[in-house]
Parts: structure tokens; C-alpha cells; sequence
């Protein structure tokens, strides 16, 4: 069996609200696994209890009942925060301080030696492509570069688990599209990535496998491609074709008892367009 | 950037860590502008001595004394109280803290670090208001001593060394450096007690305006619990009320050694390390409530 | 909720266990009497609502200091009745400012007595004279507090011993003063010299005066003073010293 990278046994949790005598509900009997290598995204809509559950994994949030497991430590020890790295939504990193700075100062939290952390910064920031910019205060930084510095800094301490929290919002198609990327990479590097997100068409390109969220409850959960195949339907893409074969085509179908649904141009997405026309 | 160091063993309490977060956090601080105040306390040491022109030399030294170290002690609490007070606030809104505790940081450990970056600050600040002070004093004397030369150019020689002697006995004093430091120990037990209400507090004005509150009142404290250990009062209300009082806020009138220092009492050893034991025990135990209640915190 | 009220009985249980240590420093301290003044009303009622919640919040002295610069305006306008009252609220904010108790003694007991002892404007030489000498009372008192509450000062004995000698012409008190002076760490070394000359005016102790200041002119040749010779040089005709035992009319 394939080793369990976050193991999430029915957890419930509930935040009193002061003065009041009922508490929210944000988290229901939740249970999931992410195996060790997977990219595992965590969909569902604002609220739906999305960050509550990486909170509870990462042990930033006790849960009120159950438990979080990440390589079989409790979340709950601080031990068990070894073998993560961690990028929240929308952080604001010091202004003050340059790429660089900022992923010392992270390296020596993990304990890492100021010899090693020397080599080490160098290597992350080549890896998310801000080698040029590692000695530029961050009030420079663009929302993606400050994105990627964040996912280095979540990366310093060598994790074999990576937590991204909506790790693409509020950065502009470009910059989102090199995020996917690293995440791409990383799991190439065997980095096992949980993130979550509310815009579908990035966690379709990039996870292996997704739950969706919806009111605290996990309402589904499965391989992607899996989930996302239509029963009984097939899509042919063919090009140069003339009418008469399209024709051709849906006589062919009739005459072997299928049923033609849609048949139209094929388009590009708007991303892929945008892509296109600013990566010139 | 293969996963090498899964497994390898967690130190439970590492000096490193908290070095990190003290300098990341006085570094912060720093570029907050906060040592505008030094620039503040400047301004009254000069401003003050407007106050003394018609003052005699020996007046003009213990009004300026007071002055200086009156002076030093409010910027140093105000100091303490209003960095203290934005820190964890800030850093849950930044998410600054997600990161630093997603990381195998103990909360014990963050808030450590975080106390000691802002004891720093003070302590970089009461050394620099200290320095500006003593200068001032320094150069005052010496004014005084040659104003005093040439006014006594006729006389004894006895009758002139009496006269620059009692000068230099109205100037610096070595007791003024345990005033200063119980000064600075009164600003640490502030900023500790200040990240002990913010663990639980609910914005940062709540922190500031309940730590200001417990200012005042940690100022009467000492009359309210001689009033209560004497058994004064009449009514079991007032007394009650006398007990909380004495119980719940800290003796902050003990840490004013400095009005006594400047009329001239000598500070006795004892008391002075009394004193300073008195305020690290007091720093100690209100780190130690906030981390109680930080550890359990929801973030 | 249930968290807040176990920090509160944290807090309390704490508070249990520093409160003795906080009474025994602040029982030492008052021994020695660095404790400044314990807050009344009758302060209170004295500095105002506004000066006293700054009296409480640590800045007693600054106020001392700010009250007592406005005294020293008071007396450039030889407001006599108004110098008392701010010299008064100093002294009770700053009891350990030997300065303060010093000039309250001196506005009162050399101004102020002078200044209404010369007022033409009462015309009755014995209400001066009256008015005149409240002011020298004025002035032992505030010498006399201040002396409760800095024993070990020689600059308040001094200034007793000065108001004694020279305003209520009371040599015996006088000497006494300067003896106390004397006794004082860091007293001037002319304290023994005062306490002796103010002893050799007094009636029927010339003996003990000759025979002290005889032996403080065989210990010390710095103590050969002028006026020390001519004082032990009166004793000596008015005790009939033996000529022989006299000392040389000129000191080498």
C-alpha cells in the first residue's frame, strides 16, 4: 500500500460564537487521505470550510473531534510540522525585507545552518525564477513573484508535504500559470501537494485527485479523471474536414444506432488566448 | 531538493528559532519608525531647559534629572505597551504567523521570540535616551563648573573646591543607573503583560486601552494592598474589592526608584536587586500566561 | 468565557503568591523611606484632580519639580502666602528632595520674615515683629519635617543650625544643630568648628567649650582658624586660663 501523506479521520469543528449559546459549524465529520506523490486539490465554495481543514492538518486549528495525521504524527505535535511546508492565502510577507531575507529568515526557523541556508536560497530561488530579483525588497515584488516567494518559502525546509492555500488568487493568468507549473514540478520532484482553491479549471489541469466541500461536508471525492468522465460519451476533434465529411460522420452514427449531441468549432480558451497574445 | 531530511529528530527548544523571530521582529519594529520617540525625548530634555533659566544650578540639575527620567519612563512604557500591542494582531492579519507556525516553531518559542525583539528594542532605546541625558548633565555640569570658576576667581581655594565639589555632587550620581534600570525592567514587565492581554484580546485597541488601564491602576496598587493587609476598611465590600485590587494588577509604584534617586537617597543593593527580581518574575509569569492561552488558540 | 474566567483565577492564584514579596519590598523601602508619600485626599484637594492622577501614574516628582518652579515665580512677586502653599504641596509630593525643604526654609525664615518685618504698610512695629517671627517658625518647621524624613542629610541640620544662630539668636539649639551636622556622613568640616563657637556663647558652658575647642586646636593645624583662635582666646580671659597654659598668641 501506497504511504498515506495526510490522513484525516473524522473531524468535526466547531467555533463558539461569543455571547451566543449556539457555535458555527465549520467543519463536519470530515475524513480523507492524500497519498504520498499525489496532488490532491480540495474544491468547494467561499466558506465551505476549505482552510479550516488545511488549519487542522497543519495543527493551526485544533479540531473538535477526530484527528489530523500528516506521515503518521499527530497534527498536533509540533514535531509532525518537520516534513511540511506551508504557503496561506494572500500573505503578506515584510516589505522591508529582500527575497533572499525572507527565506533565511524561514530557513533558520527550520533550524538550517547559515552555511547551508546560503546554497539553499540560491537553489529556491531558481527554482521558482526569482534569481534575479532574490536581492529586491518585496514592496517590488509583483502578487505572483510575492506568490512565488511564498511557495520557496513553504519549500526551505526540504518537505515531503507542500500545503497551499488558494495559492493562485489574486494573481493574473501568467503568474498562475507558473504557479501550476511549480506545482507540476514539484510533483515530478515526488513532493506529495494538498492546496485548495475555488477555480475548477486549475485544479482539473493540475491534481490527481479532488474532494469538494460544501457546507463543512466532503460531498465528493475521487480521481479526477474519474469524476470528470461522461458515461456512454466520446468527443472526436479532427481537423481540415469539409462539410460533407461531418455529414459523413453523423450518417455514420445514425446508421450504428448512436445519437450525434453537439457538433460545432473547435475554440481555444480564453486563457490559452490570453497566454498566447501577452507570452509574445 | 530530495526529501533528506524526513524523520530527522525535532528539537523540542531551539535558541536559534527564537533569535530568528527576536531579530525579524526588532528589525520590524525598527522600520516602524518607533525610535521617532528617541527623537521625542530630545525634544523635552531641550525643551526643559526653557523651564530652567531662572533656576539656581543645583534646582536647574534636579528638575532637569526629573525631567529626563520622568520622561524615560513614559516613553519606555508608552514604547513597550503600543509595540507590543500591534504584533500579534499584525502578524494574524498578515498570515505571517500561519507561516511561522506551519514551520516546526513552538508557539512557547514565537512568543518568546517576539517579547525579546520588542526587550531588545527597549533596552536599545533606554540606552540611547540614557546616553543623551547623561550628556546633557555632562555638559550642564561642566557649564556650571566654569561659570562657578570665574565667579569664584577671588576667593579661597578651599571655599571654590566646596563650591565645584557640591556642583559635582548635584550631577551624576551613580545611583541614577539602578533608577534607569528599574525603569527598563518597569517597560519589560509591560511588554510581557502587554502580549498576555493580546493573546486574548479582540483588536489592538482593546490591548492598549486595557494595558493603559492596568497602568493606572498598577500605580495604586501598593496603597490599595497596604490599605487591604491592614484591615482598614470597614465594609466586606470595599475590602473585597481592595483584595482584587491587590491580587489581580501588578505593584508598578515599586519600580519608581528614580524620584528617589534624583532627591538624593542612596539605593541600597538589596532593594535595587529586590526590585529587579520582582520585575523579571513578574515578565516570566505573564509570558508564561500568554503562552497557556496562546497554545490553545485558534488561529 | 470559560477561558477568560480561568485566566482570571490564574491570575488571582499568582497574585496570591507575589503579593507577599511585593509587601516585604515595600515595607524595606519604607523602612528606608524610599516610598515616597502615600496618596491621600487631603492631596488630592491640594494639587488638583488633574496633578494628582499624575501623581499616581508615576510623575510625583515631575509635578514637585513644576510646582515648585512656580513657587519660585511666586517668590520673585513676593506672593509670601502663596510661595507657603506650593512649598507645602512640594514638600508632601517630594519628601525625600532635601533641595525642596532647604529653599522652603530659606524663602520663609530669610525672605519672606525680612519682607514683612520691613512692609510699611502695617504700621505696628510689634504686628511685624509678630509677623516677623511666624515666618522664622514657618521655616523650623518645614526644616524640622524635613529632617524626619532625611536624617541622614547635613544640609537641613545645617540650615536648622544657621535659623537658630542668626534669626532666633538661640546659640544652645545652635550648637546643638551643628553637633547633629557634624554627625551626618559627608558634613562639611566646618560643622565641629560651628557647634563649638555657638557652645562658647552659651551662659555657663564656657568650660566645656574652651576645653573642646582647645583639644580641635591640638588635633588639627587646619583647624587653626582665625576665628577659632579669637574664640579660644576670649575663653581663656573670661575663664582666667593660667598664662602658661594659654596658647601663643599667633599660630604658626
Amino acid at each position: 500500500m501506497i504511504e498515506a501523506a495526510v490522513v484525516v479521520t473524522g473531524v468535526t469543528k466547531t467555533f463558539p460564537v461569543p455571547f451566543k449559546r449556539r457555535s458555527v459549524l465549520a467543519v463536519r465529520d470530515l475524513s480523507l487521505r492524500v497519498d504520498a506523490g499525489q496532488v490532491y486539490g480540495l474544491l468547494g465554495p467561499n466558506g465551505s470550510g476549505k482552510s479550516t481543514t488545511l488549519k487542522i492538518i497543519l495543527g493551526l486549528v485544533a479540531p473538535t473531534r477526530g484527528k489530523a495525521e500528516i506521515f503518521a504524527r499527530d497534527s498536533t505535535e509540533v514535531a509532525s510540522r518537520e516534513a511540511v511546508g506551508f504557503l496561506p492565502e494572500n500573505p503578506y510577507f515584510p516589505k522591508y525585507l529582500t527575497g533572499a531575507e525572507t527565506l533565511r529568515f524561514y530557513g533558520k526557523l527550520c533550524g538550517l545552518s547559515s552555511r547551508a541556508l546560503t546554497k539553499k536560497i540560491q537553489e529556491l530561488l531558481e527554482l521558482v525564477g526569482l534569481t534575479s530579483a532574490g536581492d529586491r525588497r518585496l514592496g517590488g515584488y509583483s502578487k505572483g513573484m510575492l506568490q512565488r516567494i511564498g511557495l520557496a518559502q513553504a519549500l526551505v525546509n526540504e518537505p515531503r508535504l507542500v500545503v497551499l492555500d488558494e495559492p493562485t488568487a489574486g494573481v493574473d493568468p501568467v503568474g498562475s500559470r507558473e504557479i501550476r507549473d511549480l506545482i507540476l514540478d514539484l510533483k515530478k520532484r515526488g513532493i506529495t501537494v494538498l492546496l485548495s482553491s475555488h477555480l475548477l479549471d486549475q485544479v482539473q489541469e493540475v491534481c490527481d485527485r479532488v474532494g469538494i466541500l460544501a457546507n463543512g461536508e466532503l460531498v465528493s471525492e475521487g480521481a479526477v479523471n474519474e469524476l470528470l468522465a461522461v458515461e456512454n460519451q466520446t468527443e472526436v476533434v479532427f481537423e481540415a474536414g469539409s462539410e460533407e465529411l461531418t455529414r459523413q460522420i453523423e450518417a455514420l452514427i445514425n446508421t450504428a444506432g448512436g445519437r450525434l449531441i453537439d457538433c460545432r468549432k473547435s475554440r481555444k480558451t480564453l486563457e490559452r488566448l490570453f497566454l498566447d497574445v501577452t507570452l509574445k | 531538493m530530495n526529501p533528506v531530511r524526513a524523520g530527522a529528530s525535532h528539537k523540542a527548544f531551539s535558541l536559534d528559532r527564537i533569535a530568528a523571530i527576536a531579530s525579524n521582529t526588532l528589525t520590524e519594529l525598527t522600520r516602524l519608525k518607533v525610535f521617532y520617540v528617541l527623537l521625542l525625548f530630545a525634544c523635552v530634555l531641550i525643551g526643559s531647559s526653557v523651564l530652567m533659566a531662572r533656576l539656581s544650578f543645583q534646582q536647574e540639575f534636579q528638575v532637569l534629572k526629573d525631567i529626563s527620567l520622568g520622561a524615560m519612563s513614559i516613553f519606555t512604557s508608552l514604547l513597550a505597551i503600543v509595540a507590543t500591542a500591534r504584533m500579534l494582531p499584525q502578524d494574524t492579519e498578515d498570515r505571517i504567523v500561519y507561516t511561522i507556525l506551519a514551520k516546526p516553531v513552538p508557539r512557547f518559542e514565537y512568543l518568546l521570540g517576539k517579547l525579546l525583539g520588542v526587550l531588545l528594542l527597549l533596552a536599545i532605546s533606554t540606552l540611547i535616551m540614557s546616553a543623551l541625558f547623561l550628556a546633557l548633565l555632562y555638559s550642564r555640569e561642566h557649564a556650571a563648573l566654569a561659570a562657578t570658576n570665574r565667579q569664584m576667581a577671588g576667593l579661597p581655594q578651599e571655599q571654590l573646591h566646596a563650591a565645584l565639589q557640591s556642583i559635582r555632587d548635584s550631577t551624576f550620581n551613580p545611583d541614577l543607573l539602578p533608577g534607569i534600570s528599574v525603569i527598563f525592567l518597569k517597560a519589560c514587565l509591560l511588554a510581557s503583560l502587554t502580549i498576555f492581554i493580546s493573546t486574548f484580546a479582540t483588536s489592538q485597541i482593546f490591548t492598549v486601552v486595557v494595558t493603559v488601564f492596568v497602568y493606572f491602576i498598577g500605580h495604586l496598587q501598593g496603597t490599595a494592598r497596604e490599605f487591604w493587609l491592614q484591615g482598614h476598611s470597614a465594609g466586606w465590600l470595599a475590602r473585597t474589592f481592595l483584595a482584587v485590587v491587590a491580587l489581580l494588577f501588578p505593584d508598578l509604584q515599586l519600580f519608581n526608584l528614580a524620584d528617589e534617586v534624583v532627591a538624593g537617597a542612596a539605593i541600597p543593593l538589596a532593594i535595587f536587586l529586590k526590585t529587579a527580581a520582582l520585575g523579571a518574575f513578574y515578565t516570566v509569569i505573564y509570558l508564561l500566561f500568554a503562552t497557556a492561552i496562546f497554545s490553545a488558540k485558534e488561529l | 468565557m470559560k477561558r477568560f474566567l480561568l485566566v482570571l483565577a490564574a491570575t488571582l492564584l499568582f497574585g496570591s503568591v507575589k503579593l507577599p514579596a511585593e509587601h516585604a519590598l515595600f515595607a524595606a523601602r519604607s523602612e528606608l523611606r524610599l516610598h515616597g508619600v502615600p496618596m491621600d485626599l487631603s492631596l488630592r484637594e491640594q494639587i488638583g484632580q488633574l496633578g494628582f492622577i499624575a501623581a499616581l501614574s508615576g510623575f510625583r516628582s515631575l509635578i514637585a519639580d513644576f510646582l515648585f518652579i512656580q513657587a519660585h515665580v511666586a517668590w520673585e512677586r513676593t506672593e509670601w502666602s502663596r510661595v507657603l502653599l506650593l512649598f507645602r504641596q512640594v514638600t508632601t509630593l517630594q519628601p525625600r528632595g532635601v533641595l525642596f525643604w532647604d529653599m522652603a526654609a530659606w524663602h520663609m525664615g530669610w525672605n519672606a520674615s525680612v519682607s514683612v518685618f520691613n512692609d510699611k504698610s502695617q504700621p505696628r512695629l510689634a504686628l511685624r515683629i509678630k509677623a516677623q517671627r511666624e515666618y522664622w517658625d514657618l521655616a523650623r518647621d518645614f526644616l524640622e519635617r524635613g529632617i524626619k524624613n532625611n536624617p541622614d542629610q547635613p544640609k537641613l541640620y545645617e540650615a536648622l543650625g544657621r535659623l537658630y544662630r542668626e534669626k532666633y539668636k538661640d546659640h544652645a539649639r545652635a550648637s546643638e544643630s551643628f553637633a547633629k551636622t557634624a554627625e551626618q556622613p559627608g558634613a562639611p568640616s566646618y560643622a565641629k568648628r560651628f557647634t563649638l563657637y555657638e557652645l562658647s556663647y552659651c551662659e555657663g558652658r564656657e568650660q566645656e567649650a574652651y576645653e573642646r575647642l582647645l583639644q580641635l586646636y591640638n588635633a588639627d593645624e587646619n583647624e587653626r582658624l582665625p576665628t577659632l583662635i579669637s574664640r579660644l582666646k576670649l575663653l581663656e580671659e573670661k575663664l582666667n586660663i593660667p598664662l602658661a597654659e594659654r596658647i601663643p598668641d599667633r599660630a604658626h
